[in-house]
C-alpha cells in the first residue's frame, strides 16, 4: 500500500555463511560422481559445470543484494537524506559498489577457470583447476565481509524505519527535547511512544495517524533538537532536521512556556529563529505548551517581551495547550490539520487533476417544473425514533440470532412473516401442479368470470367488425395506379429473379481444358440437322459416317482379308488407313492362344482357384495385397557385413 | 443513517438487496447475518417491524436486487420469475403494494429501471409496454435517459425522494438537467472505494442506506449528506466536504 517499503529486503548472509551456503549449494545440485577411465571430454564437463554453477549462484544472490537495497538516487529525497544521516551516505555506496566488483570478479574468474579446464588432460588436474576456481571465489567474497555485516545492520534498521508516506498529509512536531511532542502525539494519536522527564527520550522519528474530516493524518513525532549550528548536530537531531526539510507537511513549533524542560524562553525563540528558514513554504504553528503550571498572560514582563515578536506574527497562530489536562489539545489538531488541508487544496487547485473531478464537487439543484409536490414518505415511528435520541435499545432477538441458537438444525422459515395468513393456514402445503394444472394459473378466485369478462369484450368486438379491414371504395384512377403498381411489382420480382439466375462473374469458373470431353459431333446429331434443313438422309444409311480413318500402331493388328466379323465395339470400327480395311484388335493377353469359349471359360476358373489358393497360402486379403510385413527387417540390415551378404545371414 | 455492510464478503449489497419505503427484499444467503443487519435496522416498536424485511429469490437467483425495481406503490419482477416465488413474494408484501411480472427482454428490471416514488428512468430501448407497466404500477412518470452516455441507468444511478447519486463521470450539466427531471438534488459520487456502479453498492430509501463495506468515509459523508439522511443539507457537499473530497480524489 505504501510507497517506500523496506521490509522486504532479504537476508545478506555473514560471509562464512555466505561461502557455505554457495557451496553446499553447487555439492547439492550438481553431480557428485567422476571416474578416471571416463572420457576427457565428459571429465572436463564434469567440472565446468561444477565452476559456471558456483559462478551463476554467487552471480544470483550478489545481485539480489544490490538491487534490494534501495538506490539513494531512486528514493524520495526525504529518505535518501535519512539514510545518508543514519547510514553514511559514502559508506552505503561504497558497499554495495564493492559487492558489484566482486560480481565482476567472480564472473571473470570463472570465465577464465571454465578456459583452463578446456586443457585439462587428466581428472586429477581438472579437479585441482575447479578447486582453485571455488577457492578464488571463496576469497573474494571472504574480503567483502566488512561490506555484508555492514549491509546487513542497515537492513535490520531500514526494515525497523516507520513507514512514512512523503507525499501524504503529515503534521511533524517539533522542539526542543523534554517540550512535550510525544505527549501531544500520545493524546491524539494511539501511537503509544515512549513519554519520559528526560531528555531525548525519543531518538528517532515515530509515525502516528489520526482521523479528521473523513481523512487520515499522519503525524510524526521528531526527536528534540538543539540550538547549535548544523555542523554540530548528531543523528538523532539530524533526522528531525531531515523530516522538516523534505517533508512538504504542516509544522508544529512546540514550546515549553512553563521552562521546565530546561531551556529558557529566549532559547526556544532563538532555535525557532534559527531554523526558520526549514519552515518555508508550509503551514506553521507555535504551539504554547504546559499552560497548566503558567498562562502566557501571567508571565512577567521581559518574557512577554521575548514571545512579543512571534505573538505578533499573523502567519503564524499561537495556541495555548496543554497536554496534561488537554486543555486546548483538540484545537491545535484541528487548527493544524484545517491550515494543512488548505495548504494542499490551493496547490491542487492550480494542477490540472482538479479539473477532471469539478463534476463530483457539484450539486445539482432541481429547477421547478411544475406544481407538483414530491414528498419524502417517511413512516411515523421513524421520525418519532430520530426526535428521541439514544432510546434504551430494546434487544430484539434477529434471525442471526435464532441461527446461532440452533446451529445446525435452523431452517429458514420463509412463511414466517405471512402475517395476512392466519397461523393455521401459513404452513399448508400448495401443490405446484394438480391434476396436470399449474395451481398459479387459478390462484385468483374470480379467473373464470374474468375470462368470460374477456372473451365476451372480444366477442363484441368481433360482432361490431372491430377487426375487420376497412373498405375502399375503389374508383378509376385508384384502380390505375394499383395496376401500374401490380405491373412495377412483377417486374422488379423478374428482374429480381433474373439476377439470381444470371451466371455470376464472381462465381468460380472450370477452365476451358479441365472440362469433362463431350462429344458433340454425332451421327445422329448430323442427320437431324440435315433433315430439319430438308436433306433426304434415309439413303445413306450405311454411309461410313462414324468411321475415322486412323493409322495403325504398335498395338493393332491390321485385319487381313476373311469374311465380315461381327463389330466388337466401337473402336474397332476405325479403318486402317494403309490398308482400307477395318482395324482388328489383339486379343488380350490372358485369352492368347484360347480357341474357343469353353476353354477360356476353363482357363478363367483355374486362374480363379490358384489365386484362392495363393491368398490362403499367403494370409493375403485379396490378389491386390502385397503386403510386406518388414521391409527392412534387423538381422539383415546390422552388424558389419561382407561382399554379398545383405539377404543371407 | 448510513450503515455499512457486506453479503457473504461481498461488497455489492445493492446486488443481494432491494429496499424501498414500504419494503425490503434480501437473498437467501448462507448465513442470516445479512438478513439480520436489515431486520435490527428496521426493527419496530413490538413484535412488527416497521416495513417488512423479506428473504427471497427470483427465477432461482439471488442477485434480486439487479432483477427487481420497485418503489413504495408497487413491485416489478422479471418474466423468469417462478409461480412459488411470485407467491411467495405476494404472500409476505402488504395487500396495498402491487405486484407485477414483467414481460420485459431486458429482464434485468434493476439494472435498466432506476425510480423513486415519484419519477422513473429507464434504458432507452424499454418496450413501450414496459413503459406502461411502470406508469401503472409504481405510479410515476417515466422517462428514458442514459447518464453519462451509460444506458444502464438502473446501475449507474441511485435516489430517493430526497437526492441522488449519479455515476461519476456526469457532467455538471447533465446532472442539471437530470436533478431538473426528477426534481431533487443531484452529485455525481462512487461507493465502495470508487466504484461506479452505484446501484450495486448500496441500497436506499428515504431514511436509510444500507453501502458496501469498502465504502470510505467520505464517500459515505456525501452519500448521508445527498440523501438527507442526516441533519445536513445536500449543499454541505460544496462547502463543509469540499476540501476533503479534494484532498481524497487527486
Amino acid at each position: 500500500m505504501s510507497l517506500y517499503n523496506f521490509k522486504k529486503i532479504m537476508v545478506v548472509p555473514p560471509a562464512k555463511s555466505f561461502i557455505d551456503i554457495m557451496l553446499s549449494r553447487t555439492q547439492r545440485k550438481t553431480p557428485t560422481v567422476v571416474h578416471k577411465h571416463y572420457k576427457i571430454s565428459r571429465i572436463r564437463a564434469f567440472y565446468m559445470r561444477k565452476v559456471k554453477y558456483t559462478q551463476q549462484n554467487f552471480h544470483d544472490r550478489l545481485s539480489q543484494i544490490i538491487q534490494d537495497f534501495p538506490k539513494l538516487d531512486d528514493v524520495h529525497p526525504f529518505y535518501a537524506d535519512l539514510m545518508n544521516v543514519l547510514y553514511d551516505k559514502d559508506h552505503y555506496k561504497l558497499a554495495l559498489g564493492q559487492l558489484n566488483m566482486a560480481r565482476h570478479l567472480i564472473d571473470n574468474v570463472a570465465k577464465e577457470y571454465v578456459r583452463l579446464l578446456k586443457y585439462g588432460d587428466s581428472l586429477y588436474r581438472c579437479k585441482q583447476l575447479k578447486k582453485a576456481a571455488l577457492g578464488r571465489m571463496a576469497t573474494i567474497t571472504k574480503r567483502q565481509a566488512s561490506n555484508l555485516t555492514y549491509l546487513e545492520q542497515v537492513r535490520q534498521h531500514l526494515s525497523r524505519l516507520p513507514t512514512i508516506d512523503p507525499y501524504t498529509r503529515s503534521i511533524i512536531l517539533t522542539g526542543f527535547p523534554n517540550v512535550g511532542k510525544s505527549s501531544f502525539m500520545n493524546k491524539i494519536t494511539r501511537a503509544e511512544v515512549e513519554v519520559q522527564p528526560y531528555a531525548f527520550t525519543t531518538k528517532s522519528l515515530f509515525v502516528g495517524h489520526t482521523d479528521y474530516k473523513y481523512l487520515r493524518w499522519q503525524i510524526i513525532d521528531t526527536p528534540g533538537i538543539l540550538d547549535h549550528p548544523l555542523e554540530d548536530r548528531n543523528v538523532i537531531e539530524m533526522q528531525a532536521i531531515t523530516a522538516l526539510a523534505h517533508l512538504r507537511a504542516c509544522v508544529l513549533y512546540i514550546m515549553d512556556i512553563s521552562e521546565q524542560c530546561g531551556h529558557t524562553l529566549e532559547e526556544q525563540i532563538h532555535l525557532y529563529e534559527s531554523i526558520k528558514p526549514l519552515f518555508a513554504n508550509k503551514p506553521l504553528m507555535i504551539v504554547i505548551n504546559k499552560v497548566d503550571i503558567i498562562k502566557l498572560e501571567e508571565l512577567d514582563e521581559t518574557r512577554k517581551n521575548v514571545l512579543a515578536g512571534v505573538l505578533n506574527d499573523e502567519n503564524v497562530p499561537v495556541i495555548q495547550m496543554s497536554t496534561v489536562n488537554e486543555e486546548g489539545v483538540m484545537q491545535v489538531k484541528i487548527e493544524a490539520c484545517e491550515r494543512l488541508l488548505g495548504f494542499r487544496v490551493d496547490h491542487k487547485l492550480k494542477t490540472k487533476k482538479v479539473e477532471n473531478i469539478l463534476n463530483r464537487l457539484h450539486v445539482a439543484m432541481p429547477e421547478k417544473r411544475d406544481e407538483k409536490e414530491r414528498p419524502t414518505f417517511i413512516p411515523d415511528c421513524v421520525l418519532q425514533k430520530r426526535e428521541v435520541e439514544n432510546v434504551i435499545k430494546q434487544k430484539r432477538k434477529l434471525e442471526k440470532d435464532i441461527e446461532e441458537e440452533m446451529g445446525d438444525d435452523y431452517i429458514l422459515d420463509l412463511k414466517k412473516h405471512y402475517v395476512t395468513i392466519p397461523e393455521e393456514e401459513r404452513y399448508d402445503i400448495i401443490p405446484e401442479f394438480l391434476e396436470g394444472h399449474n395451481i398459479a394459473d387459478y390462484i385468483d378466485p374470480d379467473i373464470f368470470e374474468k375470462l368470460e369478462e374477456l372473451e365476451r369484450e372480444e366477442g363484441l368486438r368481433l360482432d361490431s367488425g372491430y377487426y375487420e379491414p376497412p373498405k375502399l371504395n375503389i374508383d378509376e384512377t385508384l384502380q390505375e395506379i394499383r395496376d401500374m403498381a401490380r405491373q412495377i411489382r412483377t417486374k422488379r420480382f423478374t428482374l429480381r429473379d433474373n439476377k439470381r439466375l444470371a451466371p455470376r462473374a464472381d462465381k468460380p469458373k472450370i477452365p476451358r481444358h479441365k472440362l469433362p470431353h463431350v462429344r458433340d459431333r454425332k451421327v445422329d446429331k448430323l442427320k437431324n440437322t440435315m433433315e430439319e434443313l430438308g436433306v433426304d438422309m434415309s439413303t445413306k444409311e450405311d454411309s461410313n459416317f462414324n468411321k475415322s480413318k486412323i493409322h495403325v500402331r504398335r498395338s493393332l493388328v491390321p485385319a487381313i482379308g476373311g469374311k465380315a466379323e461381327k463389330r466388337k465395339d466401337k473402336e474397332s470400327s476405325a479403318i486402317v488407313k494403309s490398308t482400307g480395311q477395318t482395324l482388328k484388335r489383339k486379343a488380350p493377353k490372358h485369352e492368347l492362344g484360347l480357341t474357343n469359349v469353353v476353354v477360356k471359360k476353363k482357363a478363367q476358373i483355374m486362374a480363379k482357384h490358384d489365386i484362392a489358393k495363393k491368398l490362403k497360402k499367403m494370409c493375403l486379403k485379396g490378389e491386390a495385397d502385397r503386403f510386406i510385413g518388414d521391409l527392412k527387417p534387423k538381422h539383415l540390415f546390422s552388424g558389419k557385413r561382407g561382399n554379398g551378404k545383405t539377404d543371407r545371414r | 443513517m448510513a450503515l455499512r455492510t457486506e453479503f457473504e464478503n461481498s461488497s455489492d449489497i445493492g446486488v443481494f438487496a432491494k429496499l424501498t419505503n414500504t419494503y425490503c427484499l434480501t437473498a437467501i444467503g448462507g448465513s442470516e447475518a445479512f438478513y439480520s443487519v436489515f431486520e435490527a435496522e428496521f426493527a419496530g416498536q413490538g413484535d412488527s417491524p416497521v416495513i417488512p424485511v423479506v428473504h427471497t429469490s427470483i427465477a432461482g437467483c439471488r442477485i434480486i436486487g439487479r432483477l427487481t425495481v420497485g418503489n413504495r406503490h408497487g413491485l416489478l419482477v422479471p418474466h423468469n420469475t417462478t409461480d412459488l416465488e411470485l407467491q411467495h413474494i405476494r404472500n409476505a408484501l402488504p395487500d396495498q403494494i402491487q405486484i407485477q411480472r414483467v414481460e420485459e427482454r431486458l429482464s434485468a428490471l434493476g439494472n435498466v429501471i432506476s425510480c423513486n416514488d415519484y419519477v422513473a428512468l429507464v434504458h432507452p430501448d424499454i418496450d413501450k409496454e414496459t413503459e406502461n407497466i411502470i406508469k401503472d404500477v409504481l405510479k410515476v412518470e417515466v422517462y428514458r435517459q442514459t447518464i453519462a452516455g451509460n444506458s444502464l441507468v438502473g446501475a449507474y444511478s441511485v435516489f430517493n425522494n430526497s437526492g441522488g447519486v449519479v455515476h461519476p463521470k456526469t457532467s455538471a450539466q447533465e446532472l442539471d438537467e437530470l436533478s431538473s427531471l426528477l426534481q431533487i438534488p443531484l452529485v455525481a459520487g462512487t461507493v465502495n472505494r470508487g466504484s461506479e456502479l452505484l446501484a450495486a453498492g448500496m441500497a436506499v430509501n428515504d431514511w436509510t442506506a444500507f453501502c458496501g463495506l469498502t465504502t470510505t468515509s467520505t464517500e459515505l459523508s456525501v452519500i448521508e449528506s445527498i440523501f438527507k439522511l442526516n441533519a445536513n443539507l445536500p449543499a454541505k457537499i460544496t462547502s463543509d466536504l469540499r476540501a476533503s473530497l479534494i484532498e481524497s480524489m487527486s
